[in-house]
């Protein structure tokens, strides 16, 4: 499945466009990508699995492609100005920040979970949130909560955290908390419980709209190298 | 946050800034070199207010814009301004009224700043210089070539070559949606998809909105250098409205090429992101490398439902563009320098300052040259 690997760079494209950057999220996902990497043929420096490597730009076998490793919210913003011209990050992110400098070309499959509203447990139901006009909410997604509560009529306060979301509940900085949920565990130990979904959440191969305006050809490439990728791993 | 520390002289207001020597001279030297090469193409210089009744600046195209307006109350007449966040429909509506009995087409041209309510966070200014071309009462495509040409012609007289010119069509995604009678969720659903350019999920949803919609997958696969996406075009079964938009996306590219055949030219059939008010081809051209977007334009609907067609160029992404103009020379002129020898150095290219006292020195002052016995002698080398 190796169409177009060997993608020329486009005689147009004027010589500074140089060596493109592809960003990836450190931790969780950095495991479920690797398989996915490989067999689009994007091989990095050894040290770049591991997550102690004080490394955060990793060259490939690839001269033309070199890897940064960030956070997840972070590959939003890299890709966003240009300075990743492609990138792999969650699709919460992209609802979070809603930039109009990056396409979502590919929906990757991997590092699924969602984004969710819990509140404690022995709250839940008992009572009615029409009746609402505000609610406190914790969560690292200001801007998903704000919008999911507005649409119902219900001005969202916001506690902004950057993790341990489940404390803010029953130590009172917050009535609910919107954050991502992959298994629940974590909402279970610490006596909440999910209440709604707002969103299915999984990674999605992003890029840069300059990068692809202005070397469709090059940037084309790695997507379909992205999709064959996908397809080869779909069709095991 | 209380703090008994006064603010600090320095600090303006978020997205705005100050424009120091040298750039400040040079923006205004690349912004007089683009006007000079609209005005020698025909394109009559207007001056639109800064501020005017919201009422006219919002409507029509100026509609698009209107969130990102600043507002205020005239204390004399007691009604609504706005401060204008883009100078097209303030051309517009001057081609409506003012200049509505000069014959068409009416070739217009500006410079001056925008304001508008809110930066982004990759864009954080609020105070943008804007240069641009209007060309009013021309439906065809050599009217879209012109402007687009002429702009690329603009920044070449600024010193950026290079370029590239994206052509979208804002009006296809909806004429095929349209034709496909695809309404309301799955309208959104693709909308969103297209916009993404998330070719699976736009193939799925596709074939869940019919035959009619099936060209969307096709078309969002072609969006590349014009060649390749214009054939796309030519292959795909079209529906009569698209076919029309898809005829004159070629026509246009034709007419670029007849200009300017060294242009690099792209095309994405479906993307609407970005161009509310676009009704034809929008144009983008961005510079090479991370340089980003320096103009944008394309056909619209001006007042008075004339057709219109035009480019806006961005000064300050020029600026960044530009290559770096070596620094005018400066000549000291000692005391008692002889006037005519000032005059003469000046019209030689070089500018001139002249010591007001016995204190300042062609050093302190920043000078490379020093006018002795009326010549310039260059500095450290006497």
């Amino acid at each position: 499945m190796d169409t177009s690997l060997s993608t020329p760079l486009d005689p147009a494209t004027p010589a500074d466009s140089g060596t493109l950057v592809l960003a990836v999220p450190k931790g969780r996902i950095l495991s479920e990508l690797a398989p996915l990497l490989a067999r689009a043929g994007i091989r990095p420096a050894p040290d770049y699995a591991d997550e102690n490597s004080r490394r955060l730009r990793f060259p490939t076998d690839d001269p033309a492609l070199d890897v940064v490793r960030v956070r997840s919210f972070d590959v939003a913003t890299f890709v966003a100005h240009g300075a990743a011209q492609i990138g792999v990050c969650g699709a919460d992110v992209l609802m979070e920040f809603d930039y109009d400098q990056i396409y979502a070309p590919l929906d990757l499959g991997i590092g699924r979970c969602r984004v969710s509203v819990a509140e404690p447990a022995e709250l839940a139901g008992r009572d009615d949130p029409s009746r609402w006009s505000r609610v406190t909410v914790a969560t690292k997604y200001p801007n998903i909560a704000q919008r999911h509560f507005a649409a119902r009529g219900v001005q969202a306060e916001v506690v902004e955290l950057n993790g341990a979301m489940e404390l803010a509940p029953s130590l009172g900085l917050a009535r609910l908390i919107v954050d991502l949920v992959q298994t629940g565990a974590t909402l279970k130990a610490n006596g909440l419980m999910e209440t709604e979904v707002i969103a299915h959440v999984t990674s999605r191969l992003i890029v840069n709209r300059t990068a692809l305006k202005t070397r469709p050809e090059v940037i084309g490439g790695w997507i379909a190298r992205f999709r064959a990728a996908l397809a080869s791993a779909s069709a095991r | 946050m209380t703090t008994d520390e006064p603010p600090h002289p320095a600090l303006l207001p978020a997205g705005l800034f100050d424009l120091l020597p040298p750039e400040a001279e040079r923006e205004a030297a690349l912004v007089e070199a683009m006007m000079g090469v609209f005005a020698l193409h025909g394109y009559e210089r207007v001056r639109p207010p800064l501020l005017e009744f919201e009422d006219s600046l919002l409507a029509g195209s100026g509609a698009a814009v209107a969130e990102q307006t600043f507002r205020l109350m005239d204390p004399v007449s007691q009604r609504m301004m706005g401060l204008r966040a883009d100078t097209t429909p303030q051309v517009a509506r001057i081609a409506a009224t003012r200049l509505a009995r000069v014959p068409r087409p009416l070739r217009l041209s500006y410079a001056g700043q925008v304001l508008r309510v809110r930066g982004t966070q990759l864009a954080p200014e609020r105070q943008l210089p804007q240069a641009g071309v209007e060309l009013i009462g021309a439906a065809s495509a050599e009217a879209d070539a012109e402007v687009a040409v002429v702009a690329v012609e603009a920044l070449a007289a600024a010193g950026v070559t290079g370029v590239s010119l994206d052509i979208t069509l804002p009006r296809m995604a909806p004429a095929l949606l349209d034709a496909a009678g695809v309404e309301g969720a799955l309208r959104g659903r693709l909308a969103r998809a297209l916009d993404r350019k998330d070719a699976a999920r736009v193939a799925a949803l596709a074939a869940e909105a019919g035959p009619a919609a099936a060209p969307l997958t096709a078309l969002l696969a072609a969006a590349g250098p014009a060649d390749g996406a214009l054939a796309a075009l030519a292959a795909a079964a079209l529906p009569p409205a698209a076919r029309a938009i898809a005829d004159n996306a070629a026509a246009v590219v034709e007419a670029i090429r007849t200009r300017a055949p060294g242009l690099r030219i792209t095309l994405d059939p479906v993307e609407f992101r970005g161009f509310r008010y676009h009704t034809g081809v929008a144009f983008t051209i961005y510079g090479a490398g991370r340089v980003g977007e320096l103009a944008r334009g394309g056909r619209y609907v001006a007042l008075g439902e004339e057709p219109a067609t035009g480019m806006t160029l961005y000064p300050d992404a020029v600026l960044r563009a530009a290559p770096e103009a070596a620094p005018r020379p400066r000549v000291f002129l000692p005391p008692g320098t002889a006037p005519e020898v000032g005059r003469r150095l000046r019209a030689q290219g070089f500018a001139t300052v002249a010591a007001l006292s016995a204190a300042d020195s062609p050093q302190a002052l920043r000078c490379t040259h020093v006018a002795r016995d009326g010549e310039p002698v260059p500095l450290g080398k006497d």
